[in-house]
Formats: C-alpha cells, sequence, structure tokens
C-alpha cells in the first residue's frame, strides 16, 4: 500500500494484469485444450469405421454448434445469421442447435435464435415441427421401423445434415475405392477425449481436401465433423458438439403439446407414398440424374418451370406474375444477380463457385451440384447423362 | 495506512500470529462496510429529484405497452409469435417486452448517466473534496459508490418488470406462459423466469456501470462521462453487428445482452449463453473496476 502510494501508477498494473489474465487466460485455456492430446490406446481406421458404424447409445443430450464457411453469395433471406431461426438460414454463419436423443424414436432437436427456437421433435412416431416466430406446430407421423444406424428423425426439413452423426454417416456413405482413409491421432472434443478419422478423397477433382471426424473414445459417438475444402486449412464445413452428455434424457423432453393460440398444421401421413426420400422426389414435377461416383459425384435436377421463365426471361423481378411463385422467383433473381453468367457447348447459365461445392444453373431449368469445381460442373452440363428427359 | 497494513497481515495471518490477528480486531469491526455511507449514496441517487423523474420514464415504457395493446388489440391475427403478440394471451409478456424494448436504450442510459455520475458529479459540484475529507479510504469510497449504482441497476430493472407484470396482469391476467420451445410454463415458474432474466440483465448491466464508474474517475464533467459511456454502448453493438469481426463478438458486453431470451426456453440452459454473459461481465467488470480504483486512489483532486 506504501508502495502505491509513493509511485500512484504502479496501481495501473492492477487493471491491466486482470486484462491480460481475462484476455491471455481464456486465450491459453483454449490453446491447452487444443494442444493437449488425450493418451488414449492405439485404434486403427478400420477399428474407427466400425465403432463409427455400430456405436449405440442409449441417450444424450448436448449443444452443438455448427458453423458453415461455404463462400457462397449471402442470400438476402439468409443473412440474419446467427439470430435466425430459419433453418435454410444453416447454410451461412454460426448457429447453435441443442439436441436430445432417447432410442430412435425419441429425439429432439432445437435451433435456437435469438428471439426465436425451431424444434423438431420425434416422439413415438409423431413428428412435431414447431417455430417460435411464427407460432406454428406442424404435425406429422414418422413412419416406424424403418430408421437405421444412427436413428436420428429421417425426415429433416433442410437437406443439410444438423447432428454430428447425420453428418458421420452421409460421409461414410461415400467411402468405397474412392476415399484414403486414415486416423489422426486424438483430440478434444466439447472436453471429452476421441480419436480423429480423417477421410480424404483419391479423386482430386473433388474439392474437398478431407473430413475429419471425430469419435469419442468411449461412447464411439462422433463429436466433431469437419470438412475441409481444397486449399483451405480452416474447415468450410463444421458441425460439433461444444457440451454433451450421455445420460438418457427425461421423457419429458419429447413431449410436445401445441400451446394455446398456435396454429397447428396437421401433415398428411407419407408412407404408403415414399419409402425414402429420394423416389418421393421423382414423384413430383422434378426429374433428376446422377453423374459420376463417389466425391465426385454431380446431382442434376431441374427447377419448376415456373420459376426458371420468371427467372429467365431477363431478371427483372416480375411482382406482376400472381401467386406464391412470385416472391421465390424475386428472391432467386436477385441471387442471381450477383451470380457470374457462363456459358458454353450446353447453353448459359449462371454459375456459383462454393469453397465445397459448385452450383449451376442452366437456362434450360436444370440445376447441377456437385463437390468439384466449377468448370468441371460446366463439362458434366455438356454430358448426354445430364441432359434430363422430361418423364411424364 | 496503519490499518490497511494491519489488515494485509490478517489475511496473510498463519496459526502462529495469532496475536497480530486478534489486534488487528479491532480495526476490523470499523472496517465492515458503513451502512450509513452507503445509506448516504443510495439517498444521492433515489434522493434526487432527477432521478426520480428518470424511474419514472422506466416504468412508463411498460405501461404505456399494455395501454397500448389493450386498446389497439391485434388479437392473434397474422400469427406472428412475439413477446408483444402474446401480451394478450398472458400478462407477464407485458413484462418481457417492456425489459426488451428498454435494453436497448433506457435502461443502459439511465445505468451510465447513474454511474459516470458518481465521481464526475462530485467533482462537478465540488463536494468531492469534502466528500474525501471523511476519514475513509478512497478504495472503500469507491466500493461503497460502485455498491450503490449495482443497487441502483437492479432496483431499476426490477421497477421496469415489476410494474410491467402488474399492469400486464391487471389488464391480460395470468395464466400459463408459452416458452420459446412451444412449451407451456407454469405462472409460476413463468414469474421465476421473468426475476432470473431480471437478475442476468442486472449483471450484465453492472458491466457497464463498471465501465461507467472508470470513466467518471478520468473526468470532472458528469454530462461528457455519461455521453462517453452510451458511445462505449454504441460502438459495442455496432461492432457486434459486423460479421467479419466475429471473433470479436464474443469480447463485446453488449454481445451477450440478448442472452437472457435463454430463460425463455425450456429446459433452461444455464451452461452456454448465461454462462458466457456472466462470465463475460464479470471480466468488465473486474478490469473497469480495478482501473476506477487505480485512477481514483491515485487521482489529485482539486477542485
Amino acid at each position: 500500500m506504501s508502495m502505491f502510494a509513493r509511485y500512484p501508477w504502479l496501481r495501473w498494473i492492477v487493471p491491466a494484469g486482470i486484462a491480460a489474465a481475462v484476455l491471455g487466460g481464456g486465450g491459453i485455456a483454449r490453446a491447452v485444450v487444443a494442444l493437449a492430446e488425450p493418451s488414449l490406446p492405439e485404434r486403427s481406421a478400420a477399428q474407427l469405421l466400425v465403432d463409427l458404424q455400430d456405436f449405440k447409445v442409449n441417450g444424450l443430450s448436448g449443444t452443438v454448434v455448427e458453423r458453415a464457411d461455404l463462400g457462397l453469395p449471402t442470400l438476402p433471406s439468409v443473412a440474419a445469421g446467427s439470430g435466425s431461426t430459419d433453418l435454410a438460414s444453416l447454410l451461412t454463419g454460426s448457429h447453435t442447435l441443442r439436441v436430445w436423443y432417447s432410442g430412435p424414436d425419441k429425439a429432439r432437436i432445437a435451433l435456437l435464435g435469438t428471439l426465436g427456437e425451431t424444434d423438431v421433435i420425434v416422439n413415438d412416431g409423431d413428428l412435431w415441427i414447431w417455430d417460435s416466430r411464427k407460432g406454428t406446430a406442424t404435425h406429422g407421423t414418422v413412419p416406424s421401423g424403418q430408421h437405421s444406424g444412427t436413428g436420428l428423425p429421417p425426415i429433416s426439413p433442410s437437406a443439410l445434415p444438423s447432428t454430428p452423426q447425420e453428418v458421420a454417416k452421409l460421409a461414410l456413405q461415400a467411402i468405397d475405392p474412392t476415399t484414403v482413409v486414415s486416423t489422426a491421432g486424438t483430440a478434444k472434443v466439447a472436453g471429452r477425449s476421441a480419436y480423429e478419422l480423417v477421410l480424404a478423397p483419391r479423386d482430386k477433382a473433388s474439392l474437398v481436401s478431407q473430413v475429419r471426424i471425430a469419435i469419442d473414445a468411449d461412447e464411439h459417438v462422433p463429436l466433431r465433423t469437419q470438412v475441409y475444402a481444397k486449399g483451405s486449412d480452416s474447415p468450410g464445413f463444421e458441425v460439433a458438439f461444444t457440451s454433451v452428455s450421455f445420460s438418457r434424457p427425461d421423457d419429458a423432453q419429447f413431449q410436445f403439446n401445441p400451446p394455446e393460440g398456435a396454429k397447428v398444421e396437421e401433415q398428411p401421413p407419407a408412407v404408403e407414398s415414399a419409402p425414402d426420400a429420394s423416389s418421393h422426389r421423382q414423384d413430383s414435377t422434378t426429374a433428376k440424374a446422377v453423374v459420376g461416383t463417389g466425391w465426385t459425384t454431380v446431382l442434376v435436377t431441374r427447377l419448376p418451370d415456373s420459376l426458371v421463365a420468371a427467372v429467365t426471361t431477363g431478371a427483372a423481378p416480375s411482382g406482376d406474375r400472381a401467386g406464391d411463385a412470385g416472391e421465390e422467383s424475386q428472391m432467386l433473381a436477385s441471387v442471381l444477380s450477383n451470380v457470374p453468367k457462363v456459358s458454353g457447348s450446353w447453353g448459359s447459365g449462371w454459375l456459383v463457385r462454393g469453397k465445397l461445392f459448385s452450383i449451376l444453373l442452366v437456362e434450360d431449368g436444370r440445376l447441377l451440384v456437385g463437390a468439384v469445381s466449377g468448370d468441371q460442373l460446366m463439362t458434366v452440363a455438356a454430358d448426354p447423362a445430364a441432359a434430363l428427359k422430361d418423364t411424364e | 495506512m496503519s490499518a490497511a497494513e494491519k489488515a494485509a497481515l490478517r489475511e496473510s495471518g498463519t496459526p502462529g500470529e495469532t496475536s497480530a490477528a486478534a489486534s488487528a480486531s479491532g480495526p476490523r469491526s470499523q472496517r465492515l462496510p458503513n451502512p450509513r455511507f452507503l445509506r448516504s449514496e443510495l439517498w444521492l441517487i433515489f434522493g434526487r429529484r432527477r432521478n426520480w423523474a428518470g424511474l419514472a420514464v422506466l416504468a412508463s415504457v411498460p405501461l404505456i405497452i399494455a395501454i397500448a395493446v389493450k386498446i389497439n388489440n391485434p388479437g392473434s391475427a397474422g400469427g406472428e409469435f412475439n413477446v408483444f403478440s402474446s401480451i394478450t394471451d398472458n400478462g407477464l409478456f407485458v413484462a418481457l417486452a417492456a425489459l426488451t424494448v428498454e435494453i436497448q436504450l433506457f435502461l443502459p442510459i439511465a445505468v451510465a448517466s447513474i454511474s459516470s455520475d458518481a465521481i464526475a458529479g462530485e467533482a462537478n459540484l465540488g463536494t468531492l473534496r469534502y466528500l474525501l475529507a471523511v476519514p475513509v479510504l478512497r478504495s472503500r469510497m469507491l466500493a461503497v459508490k460502485f455498491t450503490a449504482i449495482v443497487i441502483f441497476t437492479f432496483v431499476a430493472i426490477l421497477l421496469v418488470a415489476g410494474v410491467g407484470m402488474l399492469i400486464g396482469l391487471a389488464l391480460f391476467g395470468g395464466g400459463s406462459m408459452v416458452s420459446l420451445s412451444g412449451t407451456s410454463l407454469s405462472f409460476g415458474t413463468g414469474v421465476w423466469r421473468i426475476l432470473l432474466i431480471c437478475g442476468y440483465l442486472a449483471i450484465e448491466l453492472s458491466a457497464l456501470s463498471a465501465i461507467g464508474l472508470f470513466v467518471s474517475s478520468l473526468t470532472e464533467q458528469p454530462i461528457g462521462a455519461a455521453i462517453a459511456v452510451i458511445i462505449i454502448m454504441i460502438m459495442s453493438f455496432i461492432l457486434d453487428q459486423i460479421p467479419p469481426l466475429d471473433w470479436l463478438h464474443p469480447y463485446l458486453f453488449t454481445h451477450h445482452w440478448y442472452g437472457f431470451t435463454e430463460f425463455l426456453r425450456d429446459p433452461v440452459s444455464f451452461g452456454g449463453p448465461v454462462r458466457d454473459g456472466v462470465l463475460n461481465a464479470a471480466a468488465y467488470i473486474a478490469v473497469c473496476y480495478s482501473a476506477a480504483w487505480a485512477r481514483f486512489s491515485g487521482r489529485d483532486v482539486t477542485n
């Protein structure tokens, strides 16, 4: 104290020290977590793959953070970033989800927004989708006995996988002779020790350089999945648990009764119409084709004619085109106005070059998506296999 | 200084030094927070007519919201589900709507003006000299001043929530409350959640008041200090809106204010945003309060 009295400036050491401790402490703590490789017994890539395929958990709950840096142009509707609870917004930015899982027929995923929440709840054959922004609850049924492996709800309202399990499953489906599988030591994820499995495509045309899956050492559950783009040392897409507990959540967690005043929409059961999603899609007006195999697979689909017509006849907003397609085509047109136009022997269209995948919309309505470079996508567009015949 | 040295001795006291500890017990009883000093500080805040006016403005917002909704009932048209449209279903939402509105500007301005007044205001009036003539350590004076500001912060928030709940229940009635997760919370749980939100917001705003206390110790112009605090806050808001700076966002104190929505989910997770928000506020309080201490206890008071 007397020293402080003689040299008053010495007091400033205290706030400076606290600030350094807070900033440095946080940074160091994170660095230590990142560096501290837990020592675990060796486990080969094949063993890890098996672990992945038949892990069984009685229940789990946790927080999942999803980050996407796909290099896509900012879409007007998803610019809200982390605050948005729109399921489509998962394509950009960072999002937090909370998951509860208690067997194949009891699961709940909550996408958290600043002042909203979207819940997907599966409970004994019932599927509820609750949207707090709109105040709507959508009720559907899940055909029982058709779940495989992971047991997460097969009806995902967005095409984007939202849990590490789902992502790992998709990655494993892509494994065939096209993939180099290796291990990359151990890692700490959500405070748990995990093995890291690395999948790298053999095909150099793929935009994906590697997929890293961190697998819990005890429960064999994927805790983190990262997808790295070529020439990038930070993941372009990442889904990771930030906290996880393997105790079975309470059954009350999966009970959903739409609150008073909420709009309840009933979805007709889709049991007999389609055993899986792909054939269901063929029932509608869109045709589709798959060109290539493995990591360089290109999916070709067709956009609804009305939508394409509105966009191709000059990207001018056609507001007078009545109907609900008007808003959609207007949005599409505004997105496309920021997208470079390309042309070739296959025609002309708009090309989105993302970090992990490219999208090509041809003027004749074909939409090509693949984890390949834009140039390759254009080559595929010229391929007769990608020429969609109008199936009636 | 001798009392402080004895205190230091007491804190580092080993069992062998019981005599020193015993002899220090005399000064210790004097060093306990003096309720009279705190009371006079609270009187400085709550006795002033301008602060009464400020609190009245804060309390008017829930009244305006409730009456406006009552007169011009939007019903459940549009299907939008938010704190405003839920008011008609449950009066408790008046408190939530008022807090959501006021946390953006009114409550921070109130806290900023009170905290910047703490030292700069007294220096400006020339009363700081007389206050320092009181035989009290400056560090203790600062602690008492900060305590009074934090009490004001809690009172202001509880006032908004309390008025909101009362007018809401009077006009719209109570009942169960719909959480963001779509579940129904009982009335008691709803009230408890609102109290948790009040506590969380008060902790978050205490970080702002610590910043205000520090800025206040730098200057003799209370208005300048208040404006500086509000500029700091708005700067933090702006930085929080710039996507390329997302690495910075968790360090901004305003970034965590909306973490209170966590208490509207079911179940509440105390681990994620809530913990981050409280840790962030604690860090700001520690840094800014110690900086205020470094400045205030070493400062020459000239007027």
